[in-house]
């Protein structure tokens, strides 16, 4: 059996709005085995957002234990979790969030700068994971210059090109047209099957979380898992 | 050093709003070198001279009121000189060159010929026209910038009417003098005896100056001077060089205050101007540095980059004030106001108030963003 590259459990977590506590997860508990694919569906302000940001380290729980790749994330501090962040987990965005002053190209080399690799070891890095989606004909253009499925494709090089633990995707097909929606999902499912990467795709899309291994249903911030 | 690429590029992301904020440093800062270096300029001569070992011998009334000639017998003799090695008579003799005109305004006085290559050792004459000096009696000698101002020649006449003195001056200029401090070309020095001819031998001493043989010499020098003149018709006030400045930076004490205070309000508007387009860089990123975050990028990275592009902007725009001030000022030697300040150097203290401005202006908004959550940063709309 596979390890478990995401462990939640007894998560909870509350926002406060002036004095007032609003509840958004509450005893959530999960748990993702190294290489799954993994949908959370439910309806907006149902949390999935909020898990994704738990376990990228970004947000920490108010209860509960958040592990991914084996580390308990709320006993590290900033540094340590942005460590973390860089070690670990590839995010991709609903609206991309490429740099526009960035080439296609150094977008994709920004995680890499933050190891100790040599400009010659980043290039190649960068060639690799702009080839796996498919864009080693656009190093050179501007996120202006690339249409919406081109600028995602290129986030998504971005989140694999340090061969991060675990994928995190929010939303990534929701600002994309059909026929681009369905190159990123194939190229999803491609980089969850070939590859082995473990990813969880928050989403509101049946037919993209039909792409996904195993679906988890968020309600009101509670777990109500399935599979699909 | 890997971020500096995307520092540039982002300093440089909004051209209209990049071109203003370096022209408006620039501006700003070009006011700000010529305050300061007109603030250096009020004090350069009170920090030389306090490396020198001269002592002034002036009334304890003024320099308005002469000092009796005889005291030079007790100044060379062997009880001082065991303590100075040379003595000199210096007048300031004002007058009036050509008319009242601030171009033709320049320090003339009379002095010891004889003993002004000692006392005045950063001087440098040529032998030839020293001697030339020494053998006419009218003959004066003049700072090269001074003569090239004037545009003097050796051998060129130069008459000078008397004010406080009440005899005129028919000089010709034999010899030129260089210092390694151009600051102190801009004088002419005559023979003291020439002006002890034309008063008809009243031997009029305006001031003694004094070489002390050692630093440790002057505090002596002045005691023993002071002491011997005390109970006179005409007490001395004796006094190192530096002190001797300072009775005339003191005299400008409120200029000082004033030009220091217009430079600090001129960086303080540098400062919140480029302070206010930092805000705005950092409020239209909000997201884009929450993403850098979430990508694993630390909180003083993201400090390191905001303050970097803010210094990009500012030392560029005070890199191109210094640069045009260096080259009118130090290179052409073009002074904005030659009549007040015949030698215009820009100080080099300058830089580093370009780069103070720039730090000072992105602290604020590049903490702020350094630390805004970054949940809050990728849930903003933009």
């Amino acid at each position: 059996m596979t390890e478990a590259v995401v462990r939640l459990v007894g998560v909870a977590k509350t926002y406060w709005r002036d004095k007032t506590p609003v509840p958004v997860l509450e005893g959530i508990s999960l748990s993702i085995e190294g290489g799954e694919f993994v949908a959370l569906m439910g309806p907006s302000g149902s949390g999935k957002s909020t898990i994704l940001n738990l376990l990228a380290g970004i947000d920490r729980a108010s209860a509960g234990t958040v592990e991914v790749a084996g580390q308990n994330l709320a006993a590290m501090g900033e540094s340590q979790l942005a460590a973390f962040r860089s070690r670990h987990i590839g995010f991709i965005f609903q609206l991309y969030n490429l740099i526009p002053v960035l080439t296609a190209f150094e977008n994709v080399e920004l995680p890499l700068l933050l190891t100790s690799l040599s400009k010659a070891e980043r290039k190649k890095h960068v060639l690799s994971a702009l080839d796996v989606v498919g864009l080693s004909d656009r190093l050179d253009h501007y996120p202006r210059q690339l249409s919406g499925g081109q600028e995602q494709r290129v986030a998504i090089a971005r989140a694999i090109v340090t061969d991060p633990t675990i994928l995190l995707a929010d939303e990534p097909t929701g600002d994309l047209d059909k026929k681009s929606e369905e190159e990123v999902l194939i190229l999803l499912k491609r980089l969850n099957v070939e590859f082995k990467k473990t990813i969880v795709m928050v989403t509101h899309d049946p037919k993209a979380a039909a792409t996904a291994g195993r679906t988890v249903l968020l309600d009101k911030g509670v777990l109500n898992a399935k599979a699909s | 050093m890997k971020l500096l690429r995307l520092v540039f590029k982002n300093a440089l992301r909004n051209k209209l709003r990049a071109v203003l904020t370096i022209g408006g440093s620039a501006f700003l800062m070009w006011v700000l070198i010529f305050m300061m270096t007109a603030l250096t300029e009020f004090t350069a001569w009170e920090g030389e001279s306090a490396t020198k070992t001269r002592v002034a011998v002036q009334h304890s009334s003024g320099l308005a009121n002469f000092i009796p000639s005889d005291l030079e017998t007790y100044l060379t003799s062997e009880e001082v000189t065991r303590h100075s090695s040379c003595v000199a008579k210096l007048n300031w003799f004002s007058g009036t060159y050509i008319n009242q005109d601030p171009q033709y305004f320049f320090a003339r006085f009379a002095v010891d010929h004889l003993v002004m290559r000692e006392m005045w050792d950063e001087f440098k004459i040529p032998d030839d026209q020293y001697k030339a000096w020494t053998g006419m009696k009218t003959g004066c000698i003049a700072g090269a910038a001074l003569a090239k101002k004037q545009g003097w020649k050796i051998g060129s006449k130069i008459p000078i009417q008397g004010d406080i003195f009440a005899c005129d001056l028919d000089l010709t200029l034999v010899a030129l003098y260089t210092s390694s401090n151009p600051r102190d070309e801009q004088n002419l020095y005559f023979r003291w005896d020439y002006l002890d001819e034309l008063t008809e031998g009243r031997k009029l001493v305006g001031m003694f100056w004094l070489k002390a043989r050692t630093m440790e010499d002057m505090p002596k020098l002045k005691e023993m001077v002071d002491a011997r003149t005390k109970n006179s018709s005409d007490p001395t006030e004796t006094m190192t060089e530096k002190e001797f400045g300072a009775q005339f930076t003191a005299m400008m004490g409120n200029i000082k205050v004033l030009v220091a205070g217009l430079g600090s309000i001129v960086l303080m508007i540098m400062v919140l101007m480029t302070a206010n387009t930092m805000a705005m860089v950092a409020r239209e990123r909000v997201t884009e540095i929450a993403v850098l975050r979430a990508l694993g990028f630390t909180a003083p990275m993201v400090l390191f980059m905001i303050i970097g592009e803010s210094l990009v902007l500012t030392v560029t725009g005070g890199g191109l004030a210094l640069g045009s001030s260096v080259l009118l000022f130090n290179v052409a030697k073009l002074s904005p106001v030659p009549d007040f300040f015949p030698v215009f150097m820009v100080a080099p203290v300058t830089i580093a108030v370009a780069i103070a401005g720039g730090l000072l202006s992105a602290i604020v908004p590049a903490l702020r963003a350094a630390n805004r959550k970054i949940v809050d940063g990728l849930r903003q709309v933009v």
